[in-house]
């Protein structure tokens, strides 16, 4: 295990040093020392995870598929490039900039006012015995946070117009997952952090929560017909349970999406009264011409429609204005 | 190696080599967590938890406590000099990210990096005399033998700022140079060495006013300080350059000899019979050892994430989960190199 991580902080600070630190050094930003150093590592999990999407499940996506090949396949495209901005830290780069000073704020803010953030290992010291232990119960809380910002997503109509960006694919794969707008992406991470913070997650701990946990939402996107059996459905969202949340809205199913939000532990969904587990294969997408449309853009022409989308949910006087032939 | 083997091997290690397995803490800082190394054997014997980001500690003036500032929790935690056992939790000490106690014991400093402020307190009860906001990331601390003055590094500003202890006002607040960390008081009084980690060099500063009154070329990303114990030499790191330099202060100072040290090297301390330099290897979450006399790397021990306070006990810990403490056994066998 040591010679693991010997190999793996190894490359990280020779991949730091040689190619971020001098950088960092010459413009005299060396306040951000210490989090390119995270960075690099934020990057070297994103070719990895990437590596496991492309080499891993898309084997499974080849060898079971659920939708066979058809005229959709250049759909998938678009969504390649949002896995690859996403996983190699681009997208986060900008989404952490943006949102650092507010955090900062906030967590200094908090922090003068003498809040301590709890370690769940104070008051249940055997949980700080074990360290997988330890990792799963904060896995947890992190993942209870991501499924009501889900119905949120789901529940707003302006934060429906970003969301409805990931849901407008019809040919849902492994890559779809990070197919999201970036003020979605930024509002998640925002709120994630926070909550992170308020709970008492530590930064390494947060970093792998946020690796496993996109992985297994990855995974629960893809093409495949394959499930966990009855129990491991119950345990961990897989292909079958996630579809369903994507399928396509018929007037018997007019709220079919409004099912099955939870991104790793199907246990909120059955706690709260959302999930469906049923055998039924539906086609997936959404019901809406408009949104539909995203379909066959590229990644700019998407941010920007989208974009406009959520301003009109945001401004009825817009929307209006908008609506004039 | 399992959790069993570890209690073993300290148990051993308590019971047949206090007398020459001295015990070194390591500060985890991104995982809130201590690290305890047999000096001898240069294995991490346990790992155990602390307040969230861990990064400086310090000894107490009458000698018989360590305390680690735990920034992100507020809190200092108190160790037993001799055993390493877990003595006390003082709370309510915001962001202390370097701290200090003046050389007379009457005070306790501490630099809140991220809350900018820099805390004055009666050492004794460490009860705040108090709270001085100063923008620019207060960063490392020294004082002048007198004990009535701190001197404190503004990372973000370029700045060092003077504080009368008694009245904790301003004395004075001084440009120097990029990104400022450590700091140190030569033995004369008349001399601050200021190291500019955003620079390749250090800075002589004069205490009465903070003029910058020379300066000396070290390597990239100049950035603390720890005495030789001789009242001359001074090891410094230079964390860009992946460098530890060895810095003479008779008259002007100037570099005598170096070692290459990869990983960000940090924090240093020296063993009780000044034989070698523990260097903290910040990327590399491991502890250098180097050898004083000939300056060359002669051991490597793996530690937690990102290892930044180092600091010598003087006999083995006793490593015992007293206090409900739970032990987070994290060494295998696989680490000895």
């Amino acid at each position: 295990m040591r010679d693991l991580i010997d190999l793996w902080v190894g490359a990280q600070a020779w991949l730091f040093e040689t190619l971020v630190s001098p950088v960092l050094f010459h413009f005299g930003l060396m306040a951000w020392y210490e989090p390119g150093y995270g960075a690099v590592e934020f990057v070297m999990l994103g070719v990895i995870q990437i590596a496991v999407i492309a080499i891993g499940m898309r084997y499974f996506e080849r060898r079971w598929p659920l939708e066979k090949a058809g005229r959709d396949d250049g759909l998938i495209m678009v969504d390649r490039v949002y896995t690859v901005l996403n996983k190699l830290g681009i997208i986060p780069l900008a989404i952490f900039i943006l949102t650092y000073p507010l955090v900062q704020e906030i967590e200094l803010s908090v922090r003068s006012w003498g809040y301590v953030p709890p370690r769940l290992e104070r008051l249940l010291p055997w949980i700080g015995d074990n360290a997988l232990l330890s990792f799963l119960v904060y896995f947890v809380l992190y993942d209870f946070a991501a499924y009501w910002l889900h119905r949120g997503q789901h529940a707003f109509g302006w934060w429906w117009a970003l969301h409805s960006l990931h849901h407008s694919q019809r040919r849902m794969t492994v890559w779809t997952d990070d197919r999201n707008h970036v003020i979605d992406d930024l509002l998640i991470t925002l709120a994630l952090v926070l909550f992170s913070q308020f709970v008492g997650v530590q930064p390494g701990e947060y970093v792998v929560i946020l690796m496993v946990g996109r992985l297994i939402e990855s995974w629960s996107h893809a093409n495949v017909d394959m499930s966990f059996g009855w129990l491991g459905e119950r345990l961990l969202v897989g292909p079958r349970f996630h579809r369903l949340h994507h399928a396509l809205s018929t007037p018997a199913e007019r709220h079919i999406q409004d099912h099955n939000f939870a991104p790793v532990f199907p246990i909120w969904d059955i706690l709260f009264g959302t999930a469906i587990y049923d055998e039924k294969i539906r086609p997936t997408g959404v019901d809406d011409a408009a949104v539909d449309a995203d379909n066959g853009r590229g990644w700019i022409v998407q941010q920007a429609t989208v974009f406009g989308r959520f301003l009109r949910a945001l401004m009825p006087r817009f929307r209006r204005r908008a609506s004039v032939p | 190696m399992n959790r069993l083997s570890i209690a073993a091997l300290a148990f051993s290690l308590v019971v047949s080599g206090a007398a020459r397995a001295d015990s070194v803490i390591i500060l985890n800082s991104d995982e809130a967590s201590y690290s305890i190394v047999s000096r001898s054997a240069r294995t991490e014997v346990v790992r155990l938890p602390v307040g969230r980001e861990p990064h400086h500690l310090i000894l107490s003036p009458d000698g018989k406590e360590v305390l680690i500032g735990s920034t992100a929790t507020n809190e200092l935690l108190s160790l037993d000099i001799k055993t390493g056992e877990r003595k006390r939790v003082v709370k309510d000490i915001l962001d202390p990210y370097h701290l200090g106690f003046s050389p007379d014991g009457k005070w306790f400093v501490t630099a809140a990096y991220r809350l900018d402020h820099v805390d004055i307190y009666h050492a004794d009860g460490f009860r705040l005399a108090g709270r001085i906001f100063i923008d620019g990331l207060p960063s490392h601390i020294a004082f002048d033998t007198e004990s009535k003055t701190v001197f404190v590094t503004l990372q973000q500003s370029g700045r060092v700022a003077a504080f009368d202890l008694a009245t904790q006002t301003l004395k004075w607040n001084m440009p120097v140079g990029n990104a400022p960390a450590g700091i140190v008081m030569l033995p004369d009084d008349k001399r601050l060495l200021v190291a500019l980690t955003g620079e390749d060099r250090i800075v002589t500063v004069d205490p009465k006013d903070g003029a910058v009154t020379g300066s000396l070329q070290t390597g990239k990303g100049a950035h603390n300080f720890f005495p030789k114990g001789d009242g001359r030499h001074y090891f410094l790191s230079n964390r860009v350059e992946g460098l530890v330099t060895l810095i003479d202060t008779k008259d002007e100072p100037k570099v005598v000899a170096s070692v290459r040290i990869p990983g960000g090297p940090d924090c240093m301390d020296i063993t009780p019979d000044g034989r070698e330099l523990w260097v903290t290897q910040r990327f590399l979450r491991r502890v250098a050892i180097v050898d004083i006399d000939t300056m060359k790397v002669v051991g490597s021990v793996p530690v937690g994430k990102s290892p930044h306070g180092v600091f010598m006990l003087k006999s083995t810990a006793t490593v015992t989960a007293g206090a409900g403490i739970p032990v987070r056994a994290a060494s295998t066998a696989g680490d000895r190199k």
